[in-house]
């Protein structure tokens, strides 16, 4: 289990940011999904297969970019 | 991530003095900025002709003839509805290809189909609406911009505890002291910091003597003092004295680099009040896209007027906004955590501001919140020579790490000590060993019992120091007492204060102690405490705490090092931080600076934050009940519908503004 912190460019309404976690949570391996659009951060709870491509690959699915993975 | 850093570092490579702060928020601030004065240039035309068309009968385009008018209107519409709101129409009609409909997905449709009329216009007998296309996405973008700067004003303290960490450092090389940037600075380096500089990163004072600011970190008001062997937090302001310190946490691991860290993981954690605007937000863009398109039906039905029908169900799309709903909740949060972070409290669980209003019992761990933690032997009877006594006592409790036997150690002062066989600590009670031919066993009257030791001689005397609030410690030998030592442990400076005010606010306040309940009493007397649970074993806090929640909500407040469990239980958990060690992951609550009138400030802090939210959550649900309806019915004309869209989220994020009026210190 891993935890990652990722900045967000684009979101700027809350159903965005609601896509995103969709998004987000539809990757196999995700346990949990938080997207603030406030901070335009999103904490993601995976298991550790997760990649960083896959992650970013989720928020470019519902339209947005992935600035900052750490 | 090292790509990442690569990145950002040329972008900001010719304005180095931003490094740190062009956020994303200045950024799409100009942005719209920019947008909407371009959107208006080409939209007031549009409004002039439109207005004095509908209200005075005028047309100022008659020149052209009707076909050139629309063409007129067309052209100038063009530009903000495909240009200027290019990046809303493609977000939106991307999101209605992939299903992940949104805000832009309904202007996108609005703007688009009333633009669509006037290409019909030309052609056919339908009514132009690609103004009123132009208007919507004008005001669109108006009350986008609007939003984003209240919103930035709502993430104003946040972001300034972004910036405070210091972006040079003074250090020592060799003999020559040289600046660097912070980055390069690393763990061991002796950093040198004038009076008036900022302290660059975590360390410990090696040489000098000064009193430094820490308000901006954990809210203390008053300049600590600062001596060779003191920790000092960076970001805080050296005021007096030169100091050398020592870098003992860099980047990452510092102090203010967990504040923050913690701050935004708190934003994205949810408040459950907010659970059905979420579930609302969620499906609300598909349920108005259906409700638009039966809007449209019904209009054609009953009226069979094209022009009308598409008209309202214009209005139905652009007054619909989830933005207020979803707006509500997190940017009251922001400003709460904001305004909190400032005073030194750190709410780490939103959920933790709803709770909080249900707690009705606050629970008070004793050392180390209601006192100070730092115990010290304050008195002794022996009733063999006292010296030996001493001396029997330390050489034991030196193998112990508890706060009790470090006091005892410290003093006794000894030079040498005995050497000890069999040491043992026993938990919560004491510690045993043997000494020479001679089984010591130190510590509670417990213990004493357990072991059958005799008390007979110390009764009175034990008795005495519990009554002076003394925790009582027994030293025995071969099962007969020596003697006792009575340990005090200062009252913190605010105990008194805050516990009269939760007192005032009918809050049922308890002390919870590992003491025993004379020792117990005699503190909880001192403080204003009328309820006390004693002799509890660390490990039972928490049972303790189960216990009461059968009576109500129970906060636990507590230093978080022993009583991690006992916070968990706790409804709300408020921990309380000592100096640069913070408990992060044990409270809902973090108060940065140790003393316990932050616990009043925290709850006053949840319970205007939570205010503010339900005030919110109820405008946005009005204005969804109220303006929907309206536009359903044909009230509304689609402009004055998609204004009061942007005035919602507007007010909405304006009012999460105010709550910085509330006055949460008394």
């Amino acid at each position: 289990m891993k935890k990652v912190k990722i900045t967000i460019e684009g979101m700027h309404c809350s159903s965005c940011a609601s896509n995103v976690e969709k998004s987000l949570k539809k990757v196999p391996g995700v346990r949990e999904a938080t997207v603030s659009l406030m901070t335009r951060k999103g904490f993601v709870e995976c298991e550790d297969k997760v990649t960083n491509e896959e992650i970013k690959k989720a928020v470019a699915r519902a339209g947005y970019k992935a600035t900052a993975i750490e | 991530m090292n790509k990442h850093k690569e990145m950002n570092m040329s972008e900001h490579e010719n304005h180095d003095e931003h490094h740190h702060d062009t956020p994303i928020e200045d950024k799409e601030i100009a942005d719209w900025k920019k947008k909407l004065i371009w959107s208006w240039i080409f939209t007031i035309p549009i409004a002039v002709v439109m207005l004095f068309d509908r209200f005075f009968g005028i047309n100022l385009l008659e020149f052209s003839g009707e076909t050139g008018m629309i063409v007129i209107l067309l052209v100038l519409a063009f530009p903000v509805v495909f240009i200027f709101g290019f990046s809303t129409i493609k977000a939106g009609i991307r999101g209605l290809f992939t299903f992940y409909f949104n805000m832009d997905s309904l202007i996108a449709l609005g703007t688009v189909i009333a633009y669509l009329t006037g290409i019909f216009a030309v052609f056919g007998s339908i009514d132009d609406y690609s103004g009123v296309a132009a208007m919507i996405m004008a005001f669109f973008t108006t009350g986008k911009y609007v939003e984003a700067l209240a919103r930035g004003r709502a993430g104003k303290e946040i972001r300034k505890l972004l910036e405070l960490g210091a972006k040079k450092a003074m250090v020592l090389r060799g003999k020559k002291e040289i600046e660097i940037p912070i980055e390069e600075v690393k763990v061991g380096d002796i950093i040198i910091i004038k009076p008036g500089e900022k302290i660059p990163t975590d360390g410990v004072v090696v040489k000098g003597e000064s009193a430094v600011d820490e308000s901006m970190v954990t809210g203390e008001s008053l300049p600590v003092e600062k001596k060779k062997a003191s920790s000092v937090i960076g970001a805080t302001i050296n005021q007096d004295g030169i100091l050398y310190v020592k870098a003992t946490k860099i980047g990452k691991d510092t102090f203010l680099a967990h504040i923050i860290e913690l701050v935004e993981e708190a934003q994205g954690t949810k408040v459950p009040i907010q659970k059905l605007a979420d579930k609302i937000t969620s499906i609300f863009v598909p349920a108005i896209l259906i409700l638009a398109i039966l809007t449209f039906i019904a209009w054609i039905y009953f009226t069979n007027d094209l022009s009308r029908s598409i008209a309202v169900s214009v209005a139905v799309l652009v007054i619909a906004c989830p933005c207020a709903l979803g707006l509500a909740t997190p940017t009251a949060l922001m400003v709460g955590s904001g305004m909190g972070a400032k005073s030194g409290i750190l709410i780490r669980k939103g959920e933790a501001i709803q709770t909080m209003k249900e707690v009705k019992i606050i629970v008070f761990d004793k050392t180390g919140t209601i006192t100070k933690g730092k115990p010290e032997v304050a008195d002794t009877y022996a009733k063999t020579d006292k010296k030996y006594f001493l001396e029997t006592a330390a050489s034991l409790e030196k193998l112990s790490e508890h706060p009790l036997s470090r006091a005892v150690v410290e003093h006794a002062k000894l030079k040498k000590y005995k050497a000890v066989k069999g040491f043992k600590i026993l938990r919560g009670r004491g510690v045993e060993g043997i000494i020479g031919t001679k089984k010591v066993i130190i510590g509670n009257t417990l213990l004493m019992n357990e072991n059958k030791v005799d008390l007979k001689n110390f009764r009175e005397k034990i008795k005495e120091f519990e009554n002076r609030a003394y925790t009582t410690i027994i030293v025995s030998e071969n099962k007969k007492a020596i003697g006792i030592i009575g340990i005090a442990d200062a009252i913190k400076d605010d105990s008194m204060y805050t516990i009269k005010k939760l007192n005032e606010q009918n809050y049922k306040t308890i002390m919870i102690t590992g003491d025993n309940e004379r020792t117990a009493k005699a503190i909880a007397k001192q403080v204003g405490i009328k309820e006390v649970i004693a002799n509890v074993l660390p490990e039972d806090k928490s049972k303790k705490v189960e216990e009461l929640q059968k009576k109500g909500m129970v906060a636990f407040i507590g230093d978080g090092i022993n009583d991690a469990p006992a916070l968990k239980q706790s409804n709300v958990g408020i921990a309380m931080g000592t100096g640069t060690d913070i408990a992060i992951e044990a409270g809902d609550i973090v108060l940065a600076k140790g003393s316990l009138q932050g616990t009043v400030q925290a709850i006053n802090l949840s319970k205007a934050t939570f205010r503010k939210i339900k005030q919110n959550l109820f405008w946005a649900f009005a204005y969804n009940v109220i303006a929907i309806p309206l536009a359903v019915s044909g009230l509304l004309h689609p402009v004055v519908a998609e204004i009061a869209m942007a005035l919602s989220s507007i007010t909405v994020v304006t009012n999460a503004n105010l709550l910085r009026r509330a006055k949460i210190d008394k």
